[in-house]
């Protein structure tokens, strides 16, 4: 049908609202000045809440929980604003999970999501008994309400302020001949939560996002990545709070002197290496932090993203061992800038910290309030409590919350030790900046390639190698650790947790120092068999 | 048909979205135009793992994107879920915020003069009601049934089924007099469409063998019908998979079945795209180089490129093959390689203004595409070969090299080793270093062609449904064994 002028005038002020829409709160789309009381402490997001709550439990739930959630993000040229509402109910009948979201925040459709979801997980039941499902005991929050403490709230100042940054800092690097720069995808994002239990918990929080990879570039031919900045549980303070142009600086005097350095085609072999500490959370991510999923280490991604190498969990608890002592790893979602970080996550389990891998030897997997029971041998064994290490997460309340990688923590070396002192006790080998890798559906293998790749002679850059490939073994890898960088070499940043089906993405992020491997297989990536 | 779509809510009908433009238009201040971009979608989806339902989810969003432009200003945009009259009001002002804040510096669309319209192909196979009246129940029935197959078989199978529903809708206030039909030329006519998808993966209890298999239609009752036959395909494989051995990676002839096809062909199709085209200099397979007297990029037009066995193109009269959209879309068939010759390349329309004149209405969108098949059963290509590899599919497929398209991966899910014309054991999986085009001019042999799986990119996303035979093709470069099952 075509639309007129006309039909638009005769249409007026006083066009009809869509009558099947039931009202929602009012979105806060270009608000400005000083920031408003998250919008989910009110008690009408509450009375919703319970809502939902209660008509799950009504229909026939044995448990059930509900999220909403407000997201709003903005961009780096204040031209992408956006705002969205949803809302999503998870109810447990006779063993089995439904669910059901949508964008409507009315008391009528809480209603109607209570009982979609019973009638969902219901339906699963026609697929025959199911043995029941055990929920690891989590305390009962009531009425509790935690923000993200923040600097700088990038919706509280104007989006001048935002856009006038990035422009002088791109002024500020095209000032120096053959030097750009880019930011990368900013995006300045809040999210409101609420969540309520049929146990009775009702908590809401409100957590940031903030940033992007910054990359200088010179003559178009290196890049390098600061290793200063990145996508952060943080406010604008993520770049305004530090001296960013003398990091800028720093990095381009080193990529003057790189370009200096003559261009060598890649040799294949064995190598020992330098990562910087981009490439080393890079590694931890792809190789450990997925593999330590607890429900893709028992077979429950394998229809989508893979199963992982840890595929006895039980058996393997306490007993497989990377055969270094160097190699420990911490998850939590509670250190302060954490893109992982929450109160509660989308169960309502507080935030917890706990060690995957200690000194080498698998310790612990990431775990929700259902898969903990699944490890209840184990902690029995241990004289541990069985309890959620609170790794439930979804992108926000439409997806259904399942186990995604919390911030993790590779623990650094003993000593001072950085990407310069490490490449200068190396009498012959390679030192990688930047590393990307691409894992197989098991995590036992990757392949990857540095954005820059130095061959090192007696402690010193002698050249830069073009088109070296990286081909790991996961545990070949992490046996071969030679040395971890010290406590100043570590680096935090951001990496996407992917997986579900259809694909869920969120946030966490890495803590790493720079590392020295031996026996790295390089490779030529584009030659063929 | 029509009453169904918003009826119950779950997507927005054609005169939901064309409302919402004029309750925004309404609220406007400050003259100039407003334009809408509005997508709707619910999915009903269905998740086991280890023989178990683990999730039963109902789930529906709205997308609107919202664009005002005042009088002598750029656009300005917001994008919200929420339509009710204050939301509405609130996005209005934010886009008019924005869209004051600079004068129109850049050239509009105007500048380009009316093109000729096409009306959306009329009968693409799309919509189905047995998708979108696919109950959770009906899923659960299909879930049922794959998961006792192999639970009979002593199997874990993981797995999901998926119906999908989704509109969209894009239009505006500005340029009556650019309107050349019923929409204006970067108009989006009103389109839904359903999909739906099921999938399995069975392994043993010790890990040591995997098979899959997988549909994708339009139509659920594809699904439903297949489901037997999806889950025996997975079982099969599986137990086929079991232990297997190292093989020195090498130079081998492989059969490819279907969905390794579709999987490796997609960097090949995406070649044809606009993208590649439009930003001169790119690398693609496409381009010969600058013509300075002509101001254009030579391609390989008219060229032969691959074995002149393979036609590849898409036909959305074919209800396994679906969707065309956008009144800028040449609303028949297209042919992109036509018995090994390169026929045609899409474009955008900003690009065939400049270059192109009478010849802007090639495709832009999606990849949805099909491949011609030959007359040589699977069987045969195995019995014809004297040492070779059997291939389910591949994962993680990455272009290497944007002019050769090169590509790496590994493959998954069922690899065999065949000699003197009989599968004799499976084999480890291995990464592969191959590019689509080497494989289309190595080739042997076509199978039959048929619909494969295409897995739900984003919620509300275009299905791009693919339909491709098996193929026989002669050295294969696989470069290096990895140890995943």
């Amino acid at each position: 049908m075509r639309i007129s002028r006309r039909d638009l005038l005769k249409a007026g002020m006083g066009a009809a609202a869509l009558a099947a829409l039931p009202r929602p709160l009012r979105a806060g789309l270009g608000e400005l000045g000083p920031a408003l009381p998250p919008l989910v402490q009110s008690a009408e997001v509450k009375e919703l809440a319970l809502r939902a709550v209660e008509a799950a439990r009504s229909a026939g739930a044995a448990y059930a929980d509900v999220r909403l959630t407000r997201t709003r993000s903005r961009g780096r040229r204040g031209m992408a604003d956006s705002e969205r509402l949803t809302v999503g109910v998870r109810a447990l009948v006779d063993g089995y999970w439904g669910f059901a979201s949508s964008r409507v925040w009315s008391p009528d459709e809480m209603a109607r999501l209570g009982r979609s979801a019973v009638e969902n997980a219901r339906a699963a039941t026609l697929v025959g008994p199911a043995p029941a499902v055990g929920l690891a005991p989590a305390p009962v929050a009531r009425d509790e309400h935690w923000t993200m403490p923040i600097e700088i709230n990038p919706f509280a100042i104007s989006p001048f302020e935002i856009e006038d940054y990035f422009f002088s800092l791109s002024a500020f690097v095209q000032r120096f001949r053959d030097f750009d720069v880019g930011f990368g995808d900013v995006d300045f994002t809040v999210q409101d939560r609420a969540f309520a239990s049929s146990e009775g918990s009702y908590v809401t929080q409100r957590v940031y996002r903030s940033g992007a990879p910054l990359v200088v570039r010179y003559k178009d031919r290196l890049a390098r990545t600061l290793d200063v900045v990145d996508r952060a549980g943080m406010g604008f303070e993520v770049y305004k709070g530090q001296p960013i142009r003398e990091h800028v600086r720093r990095v381009m005097e080193e990529l003057e002197e790189d370009a200096k350095l003559p261009v060598k085609p890649v040799e294949v072999g064995r190598y020992e290496v330098v990562f910087d500490a981009r490439s080393i959370a890079t590694l931890v991510a792809a190789t450990l932090g997925q593999a330590t999923q607890l429900d893709r280490a028992l077979g429950y991604e394998a229809n989508a993203s893979g199963t992982s190498y840890f595929n006895d969990p039980l058996a393997m608890l306490g007993q497989f061992d990377f055969g270094t002592p160097l190699l420990t790893l911490t998850a939590n979602r509670t250190e302060r800038g954490g893109l992982a970080t929450v109160a509660w996550d989308d169960e309502g389990v507080p935030s917890d910290e706990f060690v995957l891998i200690r000194e080498g030897v698998l310790e612990d997997f990431q775990t929700t309030r259902e898969s903990a029971t699944w490890l209840a041998e184990y902690y029995a064994r241990k004289g541990r409590p069985v309890r959620s290490h609170g790794c439930a997460a979804a992108p926000s309340a439409l997806e259904a919350p399942m186990t995604h990688t919390p911030n993790l923590v590779l623990s650094p070396g003993p000593e001072a030790l950085d990407f310069d002192a490490a490449v200068a006790g190396m009498k012959r080998g390679l030192a990688v900046r930047e590393l990307a890798v691409r894992t197989d559906f098991q995590d036992l293998s990757a392949t990857g390639a540095g954005m820059i790749v130095y061959e090192v002679k007696d402690g010193k850059r002698v050249a830069l190698v073009a088109g070296a490939g990286f081909l790991l073994r996961t545990v070949d890898l992490w046996k071969n650790l030679v040395a971890l960088g010290g406590p100043e070499s570590c680096r935090r940043f951001a990496r996407v947790s992917t997986k579900g089906e259809p694909a869920q993405a969120t946030y966490h992020s890495v803590t790493a120092p720079v590392a020295v491997f031996k026996d790295v297989t390089i490779i030529d990536p584009k030659r063929k068999a | 048909m029509r009453e169904i779509a918003g009826s119950d809510g779950r997507i927005l009908s054609r005169e939901e979205c064309q409302e919402l433009l004029r309750r925004a238009h309404a609220l406007a201040e400050g003259g100039g135009e407003t334009q809408i971009h509005v997508t709707s979608w619910w999915h009903g989806e269905l998740r086991w793992g280890c023989n178990r339902v683990t999730l039963v989810t109902d789930r529906r969003n709205v997308g609107l994107v919202l664009a005002r432009a005042v009088r002598n200003g750029v656009y300005g945009s917001v994008s919200l879920n929420q339509l009710d009259d204050r939301s509405l009001e609130a996005a209005v002002r934010a886009a008019e915020w924005q869209s004051r804040r600079r004068v129109l510096a850049l050239r509009g669309w105007g500048y380009f003069p009316p093109f000729p319209h096409y009306d959306p192909f009329a009968n693409a196979a799309i919509w189905s009601d047995a998708t979108f009246g696919a109950t959770a129940e009906a899923r659960a029935e299909v879930a049922r049934r794959m998961i006792s197959r192999a639970k009979t078989a002593g199997m874990l199978s993981a797995g999901y089924l998926e119906v999908r529903a989704a509109t969209t809708m894009a239009f505006g206030t500005e340029f009556p007099e650019l309107r050349t039909g019923e929409h204006a030329f970067w108009e989006q006519p009103y389109v839904r469409w359903t999909q739906a998808q099921g999938s399995m993966t069975v392994r043993n209890a010790a890990g040591t063998g995997s098979g899959w298999a997988g549909l994708s239609s339009y139509d659920w009752l594809q699904i439903e019908r297949a489901c037997d036959e999806l889950a025996e395909r997975a079982v099969q494989k599986c137990i086929a998979s079991q232990d297997p051995v190292a093989l020195e990676p090498g130079r081998y002839t492989v059969i490819l079945e279907p969905q390794a096809v579709a999987d490796l062909m997609d960097v090949l199709v995406r070649s044809f795209f606009r993208e590649l085209i439009e930003s001169q200099g790119t690398a693609s397979p496409w381009h010969l180089g600058f013509d300075e007297a002509l101001r254009l990029w030579r391609t390989k037009l008219g060229m032969k490129v691959v074995d002149e066995r393979v036609t590849i193109g898409h036909d959305p009269a074919d209800p396994r093959l679906g969707i065309v959209m956008h009144p800028l879309e040449w609303p028949g068939p297209v042919t992109w390689i036509e018995r090994g010759v390169l026929k045609s390349l899409g474009h955008g329309f900003r690009y065939a203004m400049e270059h192109l004149p009478g010849r802007h209405a090639l495709r832009t969108g999606e990849i949805s595409y099909s491949m011609a098949g030959g007359d040589v059963s699977i069987d045969e290509m195995i019995r014809t070969t004297r040492r070779g590899l059997l291939v389910s599919r591949f994962w993680n497929v990455q272009l290497l090299d944007g002019e050769s398209l090169l590509s790496t991966g590994y493959t998954r899910d069922g690899l065999w080793l065949i000699e003197n014309g009989q599968i004799t054991k499976a084999v480890k999986n291995l990464r592969f270093t191959e590019s689509p085009l080497f494989v289309l001019n190595n080739l042997e042999a076509l199978g039959e062609a048929v619909p494969v799986f295409r897995p739900t990119r984003r919620e509300g996303g275009y299905p791009t449904p693919a339909v491709v035979p098996a193929i026989k093709a002669r050295d294969f470069s696989f470069t290096s064994p990895i140890d995943a099952i």
